[in-house]
């Protein structure tokens, strides 16, 4: 906190006048129905996004089949990120920090926006990104707060969990986009 | 409190009755639009309540979740899919403050006027003012809380600082709610 030794100016006396209640917020019941709603919401959510994890990964499966392997001659040309393909963590390595840090740098190469827009690959990407962005919050809340360590990893592992199905996502867009 | 944590609905609602106008106020003034409030409003009396049991009395319950929600502005201010809408922000404080901005019946004139001009800034910018005059934030604490640099914070609040020295500066055309 910044020491308020000095006068105040009058910014912030006058910001610390305003009435900290001018809104008015809907009602128990209606908080608790949200409440109820976004619950299922998130029950309903869950068997979809295990489909959808399933239909990608199917897609990467059939799309590296076909693709994959050793890159044909003659694609020289291509993007690097094909040529090189999502890095791997070394078999067995436990999901670090250092371990992500690789695989973000992989997406970093990514353009924002691939070639052609898949809606509901696209909603999947933000979706995870919103998390990720959630969970890294939560994690520097629970660094400053110094969490117990078994909390920081679960955390962490969340967060590797979420930067690896980014990353699949992600790469399913790249092999769509160089398959056309 | 401990019948809250019990799940007793009547103690629920009668926290939900003290805190709740507080804090929709606070997330209003930092995120501008209503239904973004609204949805973050939801999540923090959400989490509030979730991690009621974890409440170890240190600072008033208030305090705490008004941590909370400040949090869950800054959760949202910094998600990906935010910063993919930043272009859109543009058009929103083109469309006026009076959207963005909180008032009420009963409301004094300068206030009205004061809410006005923080509707006219960002919400990135009014979420810095907002911390660092009224919460107390440090710029450095602020640049933690953001993933920034502490010159983001400094100049964000610089440049608030002139938007609104500008705002207040009598203009023809423009009409004051302060009486004089």
């Amino acid at each position: 906190m910044h020491p308020d030794l000095d006068p105040q100016p009058p910014l912030a006396q006058l910001l610390r006048g305003l009435p900290e209640t001018a809104a008015r917020p809907y009602g128990f019941a209606e908080f608790e129905r949200r409440s109820r709603e976004r619950a299922r919401g998130a029950q309903r959510a869950m068997p979809a996004w295990t489909l959808l994890a399933v239909v990608i990964a199917a897609g990467v499966l059939a799309l590296s089949l076909r693709f994959g392997g050793r890159a044909p001659e003659g694609r020289g040309s291509a993007p690097a990120v094909e040529a090189t393909g999502p890095p791997r963590l070394p078999a067995g390595e436990p999901a670090t920090v250092v371990g992500t840090d690789i695989l973000e740098q992989w997406l970093a190469t990514l353009p924002r926006e691939p070639a052609v827009v898949h809606v509901g690959t696209r909603a999947a990407v933000t979706g995870l990104e919103d998390r990720l962005a959630q969970v890294d919050d939560l994690l520097s809340v629970a660094r400053v707060e110094q969490a117990r360590p078994a909390r920081l990893a679960a955390l962490q592992q969340e967060r590797t969990r979420l930067v690896g199905a980014l990353l699949q996502v992600r790469y399913a867009e790249t092999l769509v986009d160089e398959s056309r | 409190m401990a019948r809250a944590c019990a799940g007793d609905t009547a103690a629920r609602e009668a926290i939900y009755s003290v805190l709740a106008p507080a804090t929709l106020t606070l997330i209003r003034r930092i995120v501008g639009q209503r239904a973004v409030a609204e949805d973050i409003f939801q999540d923090t009396m959400m989490a509030m309540y979730e991690r009621l049991p974890q409440f170890r009395r240190e600072a008033p319950l208030g305090a705490w979740l008004r941590q909370i929600a400040l949090s869950r502005c800054l959760m949202y201010l910094r998600s990906p899919w935010r910063r993919m809408c930043l272009h859109l922000e543009a058009e929103h404080l083109a469309r006026g403050a009076a959207e963005a901005s909180l008032t009420m019946p009963g409301y004094r004139g300068e206030w009205i006027d004061l809410e006005r001009a923080l509707g006219t800034l960002a919400p990135t910018a009014r979420a810095v003012v907002w911390m660092y005059e009224v919460e107390g934030y440090s710029h450095e604490e602020i640049a933690r809380a953001f993933g920034r640099s502490v010159s983001f914070s400094k100049s964000q609040l610089a440049r608030a600082h002139a938007r609104l020295r500008a705002w207040f500066e009598p203009q023809e055309g423009r009409q004051s709610c302060t009486l004089i």
